[in-house]
């Protein structure tokens, strides 16, 4: 058990880049942006961090040219390939480092040109995919190669076995889409979404359609944190790290072989634990939503919800701001942008600083807020915070 | 020598060295399945070794030709992910779980089924596919009458 750190360590800045189809910039001067938007937040000088870190596929730019551009020459860089559930991680492993006394504040990021540049899933070569993934042999021959049709594969079976119906998912994009409403810098502002019209839309990959489908964007993300002493330098609020489970796992690598089961449900049982809180004392919720089914899922694994009612919870309104979880209030990934989770904990962060305060966007009075990462049905992370 | 006269484009299975055995079976349109010694547990996708208790004794039994299943999960794909893909839409990517090995699950295509048919729990048999003159594909049928 972690718990010797609770309380010790927090988020003290975040910013991001302009969001776009088509940035005509490199990950590098969005990562700039990003990272020099999270300093100004947290009233801090590019010198006062000594540790950089960000996650990958292949498609950024690395820790050491941010570092660099920022006219600071780190102590630490980590360049990892990885996409959802990495925000958490390289939180954990900046908490770790700085308590080991090595680094005292890190900044971590997720720069992509998602939508003009490399986009997630496309145009790899199969033989490739074939290698790269576990099992690939047995999967990629029958043409699933897009992770709507891996993860669908256990949303058609949970929703046959706990009645969850596509209206159900719907309601988690409408949920989400109405945020995005209310949020100026959410890609679909503008956009709203009708029930009426999310199930005229037709499929992609059943049960998915585009709009249970993530966005694809252009944008840099960052982040900083560092110790609660530390943290009364800055200018901002701070938000405390009460609780992580950094990275967890499902049983067999290639998971389709239990599809009954997801890294999720180990997550939950550590990261409340750690945090010593339970899921009624959790006021505002960033949850992994690179599709809609995939929120569901979450809701059952950290216990918001029975196993059965899911569906009705969400359809009762309770993900929208004033209902009895509000999840993804600056929109989440399905209507305000993407950048593999971090926008996610980005918003969950500014919640619980009550940024929002006086506006339609505040959750009011939020002390305590989770923000959970999906890698997969596979891996998986959480942490929880506090103001 | 067969002639092949369209060239297949869909990916392939390469075979390596933990799953050999289940695509050479393939091949000769027949089914088997990766298990271990020791705790008796079958595995699939096979491994170096059990998955369940780590053993390395771990070895092969052969199931024959009548391979029963029904099926436990599915997407239906509306766009192709992959070559080869585009001429066959939509797509029905199954889950089977074995009738006679209910713990492993194969992924495999639906084939000749409409999609109004298609359920959790219809009964599909495995059946083969020449694709090149020497690799055969396991796929699934329903069972009829």
């Amino acid at each position: 058990m972690m718990g010797n750190i609770k309380d010790r360590y927090a988020i003290v800045g975040v910013g991001e880049s302009k969001r776009s189809r088509k940035s005509g910039t490199t990950p590098l001067h969005l990562a700039l942006d990003a990272a020099r938007a999270a300093i100004e937040d947290a009233g801090l000088k590019a010198t006062d961090i000594d540790g950089f870190m960000n996650y990958n596929e292949n498609d950024s730019c690395t820790s050491h040219q941010l570092a660099t551009y920022l006219g600071v020459r780190p102590k630490y860089v980590k360049d990892i390939q990885g996409g959802g559930a990495s925000t958490e991680m390289l939180i954990a492993d900046a908490v770790s480092l700085i308590e080991s006394g090595m680094l005292t504040t890190v900044l971590i990021y997720r720069s992509m040109n998602g939508s003009s540049g490399t986009r997630v899933g496309r145009g790899y070569d199969p033989d490739m995919l074939q290698g790269a993934l576990s099992g690939g042999s047995f999967v990629i021959p029958y043409g699933s190669a897009s992770p709507s049709q891996w993860f669908g594969m256990y949303a058609t079976r949970h929703m046959h076995e706990t009645g969850i119906t596509k209206e159900h998912l719907g309601h988690v994009c409408l949920s989400f889409y109405e945020h995005a409403q209310r949020n100026p810098n959410a890609f679909l502002h503008g956009k709203p979404l009708t029930m009426e019209e999310y199930l005229a839309t037709p499929d992609i990959s059943y049960p998915f359609n585009i709009h249970d489908s993530c966005l694809e964007l252009d944008e840099g993300n960052a982040i900083i944190v560092t110790s609660a002493e530390k943290a009364k330098d800055c200018t901002s609020r701070p938000v405390y790290i009460m609780g992580m489970s950094a990275r967890q796992c499902h049983p067999h690598t290639h998971y389709w072989n239990d599809i009954d089961q997801v890294a999720s449900d180990y997550v939950a049982q550590e990261v409340y634990e750690n945090a010593g809180v339970t899921p009624k004392d959790i006021d505002v919720a960033s949850i992994y939503d690179c599709f809609s089914w995939v929120v569901l899922r979450q809701l059952e694994a950290y216990g918001f919800a029975k196993r059965g009612e899911v569906g009705e919870f969400v359809a009762q309104g309770n993900l929208k701001i004033g209902g009895k979880l509000p999840t993804n209030t600056a929109g989440g990934m399905l209507s305000e942008g993407y950048t593999h989770g971090m926008n996610n904990a980005l918003e969950i962060v500014r919640q619980l600083r009550h940024d929002y305060k006086g506006t339609d966007r505040q959750v009011e009075d939020c002390k305590i807020g989770i923000c959970t990462g999906w890698a997969g049905p596979d891996i998986a992370g959480a942490m929880i915070l506090r103001n | 020598m067969k002639h092949v006269t369209t060239a297949y484009q869909k990916p392939i299975p390469l075979k390596d060295q933990d799953n050999q055995p289940y695509w050479d079976a393939a091949d000769k349109h027949q089914l088997a399945l990766q298990k271990c010694d020791d705790c008796q547990a079958y595995a699939h996708p096979p491994g170096p070794s059990c998955a369940k208790c780590g053993s390395e004794n771990v070895s092969w039994e052969n199931f024959g030709d009548d391979i029963q299943a029904t099926v436990y999960s599915y997407v239906v794909s509306y766009r192709p992910f992959l070559p080869g893909f585009q001429n066959e839409l939509p797509t029905i990517i199954a889950l089977a779980q074995l009738d006679d090995v209910p713990e492993v699950k194969i992924m495999g295509n639906i084939l000749h089924c409409e999609e109004k048919e298609l359920k959790i729990g219809l009964p599909i048999q495995m059946t083969w596919v020449d694709i090149t003159e020497d690799r055969a594909l396991p796929q699934w049928v329903p069972v009829t009458n």
